[in-house]
């Protein structure tokens, strides 16, 4: 039990970014974490494209949920609007999973575009740091009943959140920059 | 012919560099350099107008860097800033605005945590039953550790409405000697007059953002949605610009100039007051 625990601290930190104690981020420590970021993105679009598609079991798409969700900070939600209502819709994490895994076509196809842009990072009054990063989705559905083809692409903007944590290992005091994912602002686009 | 040449070149240069983004798994579409050419975010803005990222947007430039606010590439990225499609602006005043801003005695630039830019964002409340808009004036400002967006304003209609002081001899009054009554009199402000708001000093301006708040804790307006959103700077000297998100085919696309006044004294006044719309 506690091999297990040291060694999934070690693959945890292994993800994370160890530092020094400061405050400020530099330059190189912005692109150390900005990676930390869009492996936790690159993880969000392959859940996503898993629990979309309908080869995916019922069973395999809600465990695959629940690793998605754990991406999350707590009470993320997705807004999201189409292009022909700027109204956004406001879904939690969860529930947009499971309508996504919904979604009444017979072939789903979730792909992602070769481009992603990732903000700077800006400090909040509580001390974390806020950024987004933006990706764009390629969403094909196929009804073979009806033989309606819908596509879209849409803009992804996602929250990230970046804390500075400590843990002990060994007796000595590690810290290291954590990334959990935020809210998403869903955009359909006119590509 | 020859700037249409630079900004052929400029999204060329965007085209070219897009193979090193992207999320990398097998299958990914490759972008024709749309996506990149797109001002993705208004931090992306930022950076574009101030020089401080590379062409495709993957590399941050910072003080140390040799292209950190380099003249030729911010002149690049000026150009593509405008919304060259719809917009009216002419491309004379443009240039001037390019000019100004790429002065090589006096640069100016965008700064994200100082005052001199706004976001004004479009809502829709439910007010008592009733879904109407609401237009919320947010400012950055500096709190705690960090910086927050605060409401700085609020737009909306019926508190507008709610107030009209008559002027003139409409206008109900208490006498000047009304004070040697005790007062008694204020029983004609406060129950026979529906419009208290006589009563009132002539500097007296309603503050809608103290009633809007009152009205939400008393149930009586609920959030519903986000509808809209733009910004407005002044951050340049003697120049106002708007920024709007153009979200359609083609490389001109994402946050945009969409408006540009060159401020002549007042004006800046007369612009944040007409943004202000609290009259």
């Amino acid at each position: 039990m506690n091999n297990k625990f040291i060694l999934f601290l070690g693959l945890f930190l292994s993800a994370s970014v160890a530092v020094m104690a400061q405050d400020n981020i530099s330059p190189a420590r912005k692109q150390a974490i900005d990676s930390l970021a869009l492996e936790k993105v690159k993880d969000l679009s392959k859940y996503v494209s898993i629990i979309g598609s309908k080869e995916t079991q019922f069973s395999e798409a809600n465990r695959v949920m629940d690793r998605a969700e754990e991406l999350f900070a707590p009470g993320a939600e997705m807004g999201v609007s189409s292009i022909n209502t700027q109204e956004i819709a406001y879904y939690k994490v969860r529930r947009y999973f499971e309508r996504l895994m919904a979604l009444n076509y017979d072939r789903v196809n979730i792909t992602w575009y070769d481009i992603q842009y990732i903000s700077d990072l800006e400090r909040q009054p509580d001390g974390r740091y806020v950024g987004v990063i933006t990706v764009y989705q390629r969403f094909e559905g196929t009804s073979i009943e009806t033989g309606m083809n819908y596509k879209d692409t849409t803009k992804k903007d996602i929250t990230i959140y970046v804390e500075k944590k400590q843990t002990q290992i060994a007796g000595r005091t590690i810290e290291f920059w954590d990334v959990m994912l935020g809210d998403v602002r869903v955009t359909e686009t006119s590509a | 012919m020859r700037k249409t040449f630079l900004i052929i070149a400029f999204f060329s240069a965007i085209i070219f560099n897009v193979p090193g983004q992207g999320l990398g798994g097998p299958g990914t579409i490759k972008d024709d350099g749309r996506f990149a050419a797109s001002t993705k975010q208004l931090n992306q803005f930022f950076r574009r107008f101030n020089g401080e990222e590379s062409v495709d947007g993957t590399v941050r430039f910072y003080p140390e860097d040799s292209l950190y606010r380099n003249i030729p590439l911010r002149k690049g990225f000026l150009n593509i800033l405008f919304d060259n499609q719809t917009s009216s602006v002419s491309p004379d005043l443009k240039n001037q605005f390019i000019q100004t801003t790429l002065s090589e005695v006096y640069p100016h630039y965008l700064n994200f945590h100082r005052e001199g830019w706004y976001a004004e964002v479009e809502t829709d409340f439910i007010f008592k039953g009733k879904r109407e808009k609401v237009t919320l004036i947010m400012k950055i400002q500096a709190e705690g550790l960090g910086y927050e967006w605060v409401i700085d304003k609020v737009i909306f209609e019926p508190f507008k409405t709610l107030f009209n002081k008559p002027v003139g001899d409409q206008k109900d009054f208490l006498h000047p000697l009304s004070h040697e009554l005790g007062f008694m009199n204020l029983r004609r402000a406060f129950q026979d007059s529906n419009q208290p708001e006589s009563f009132t000093a002539n500097s007296y301006k309603p503050d809608y953002l103290a009633i809007f708040l009152y009205e939400m804790k008393q149930n009586n307006l609920r959030f519903e949605t986000v509808t809209g959103l733009k910004f407005h700077f002044f951050q340049i000297q003697g120049w106002y610009f708007e920024v709007n998100q153009f979200n359609r085919p083609g490389f001109n696309t994402g946050w945009l100039i969409a408006n540009l006044v060159r401020l002549a004294p007042g004006d800046k006044e007369t612009i944040l007051k007409y943004i202000y719309d609290q009259e």
